[in-house]
């Protein structure tokens, strides 16, 4: 089945490789060994989420390493969100850093808008939501909404937005977001915020202007500013925002005002 | 004697591998910001290419001429040039950690820079000896620090130049660089 030359082939490359491998080794051992920094600097490296996202501020997951064998406090400028999020790896930072973090409450993105604005125009410039944003705020009719042209999409490290082809709105799979906050000042309309993990529903529109009177006019399902989730929650957990003549919807569940939401532009997490 | 001087000075300056022969052009720009860094980078290129152009000169005559297999040239000089790499990356690591952050990934980047497996290939296709080989990886390497140190020099001082807004940083480091390959374009015809 194997012709000779192959074996051949197959014979001088292995040994190629075994004698690379060799010599490895062997400059491993003469090599002086690794200072003590640089092997705490290593132990701290594997603990971390090894991403490479770059949402700590440093370039990558080595050099955030470095930055925090050099001074473990620096964890509380620069926390890593990723391994917040998990709690064997901070369990483990903990161990190898000698020290309590400080873990707070993990975060994940929401995009406040449900992209039901109709087209209007067909806008055929360079595919990202930045430069759709100059040509008079998108080709929508909502000039606040989700573009959907995925300038999130492509800074997320961790896959964690789709992009609906029917609505053309970001969409962000809780599961995959790790709260790193990278997609944030992505959005040239601001619509990404970072919320607790644990809130329960958020407002899917940003139409931060009255007039036209009613939204309806640039979006099937816009905030049309009639309060009556404010009115509907009886303990005054919803309040009205009146710069944003928008609602501000508190991160503890508040059924009766989602329910209560005409253009059901309150949406439950997760959906 | 005269043979290896004008091999060094055709590897260095006439057919020199960034300007010339568009090869490392990554690095060329990757690590030209600090003269430190770019010489030890080149210094590291050089090592790299020497050792490289040893065992591979010993590879391909000894083992794939001798089983006429000379199309498998890429994937053991790959192979070579990789572990070289890493054993230099170990050794920087361990002795200059300063050294190390400077380089950052251009330092492994060494595994896949043309310019080292450019070397190789132009040792086996212009049929050099051990010597001449090595000569030439001197001067290959040579040339790649001369520019890489010159590039570094010039982009050291343009960063307190007044540039005009648009050009500063990399477009203005483009500039340069087109007037450093027309520059090297006068030592055509040397040898």
């Amino acid at each position: 089945m194997i012709d000779g030359l192959t074996l051949i082939i197959i014979v001088i490359l292995t040994l190629v490789g075994l004698g690379c491998g060799i010599a490895i080794f062997i400059f491993n051992r003469i090599l002086p060994e690794e200072s003590e920094t640089l092997k705490a600097t290593a132990k701290i490296a594997e603990v971390l989420p090894g991403a490479n996202c770059g949402a700590c501020g440093q370039p990558g997951c080595f050099a955030y390493a470095q930055a925090l064998a050099a001074d473990p406090e620096s964890f509380k400028d620069q926390p890593c969100k990723i391994a917040l999020n998990d709690d064997q790896c901070v369990a483990d930072l903990e161990n190898v850093l000698g020290m309590e973090l400080d873990a707070g409450t993990p975060v994940k993105a929401v995009v406040h808008c449900v992209g039901k604005s109709e087209i209007l125009f067909n806008y055929k410039g360079v595919g990202t939501c930045k430069s759709a944003a100059q040509l008079s705020g998108g080709y929508k009719k909502c000039a606040f909404g989700c573009i959907g042209l995925g300038d999130c999409l492509r800074a997320c490290p961790y896959d964690a937005y789709t992009i609906d082809e029917e609505r053309n709105v970001a969409i962000v799979d809780w599961d995959k977001c790790v709260g790193c906050g990278l997609c944030v000042p992505e959005c040239p309309h601001g619509l990404i915020e970072l919320v607790p993990n644990d809130t329960a529903q958020f407002l899917g529109c940003s139409y931060t202007t009255l007039l036209p009177i009613p939204g309806r006019e640039r979006c099937e399902q816009a905030c049309i500013k009639c309060r009556k989730c404010v009115r509907a929650d009886e303990e005054g957990r919803v309040t009205w925002n009146d710069e944003r003549i928008l609602p501000n919807i508190p991160s503890v569940a508040v059924p009766e005002s989602v329910t209560e939401c005409p253009p059901q532009v309150i949406i439950k997490t997760g959906k | 004697m005269s043979d290896l001087i004008s091999i060094f000075i055709g590897m260095a300056l006439i057919n020199n591998f960034i300007l010339t022969k568009f090869l490392g052009l990554c690095p060329f720009f990757g690590v030209s910001k600090k003269l430190n860094a770019a010489i030890s980078m080149g210094l590291a290129v050089m090592v790299v290419m020497l050792a490289a152009s040893l065992v591979t000169w010993v590879i391909y005559y000894q083992i794939l001429l001798v089983y006429e297999i000379e199309y498998m040239q890429i994937v053991i000089y790959i192979l070579v040039i990789a572990s070289l790499v890493q054993i230099i990356e170990m050794a920087i690591k361990r002795t200059n950690i300063q050294l190390y952050n400077a380089l950052g990934i251009y330092l492994p980047l060494i595994t896949t820079n043309c310019a080292v497996l450019g070397v190789t290939f132009i040792n086996t296709q212009e049929g050099f000896g051990l010597v001449e080989a090595l000569v030439a990886a001197l001067g290959a390497g040579f040339g790649f620090t001369l520019v890489l140190g010159m590039m570094s020099g010039i982009r050291e001082r343009l960063e307190l130049a007044d540039v005009p807004e648009s050009f500063r940083g990399i477009p203005v480091a483009f500039l340069v660089a087109m007037i450093l390959g027309l520059a090297f374009l006068g030592f055509g015809g040397i040898v």
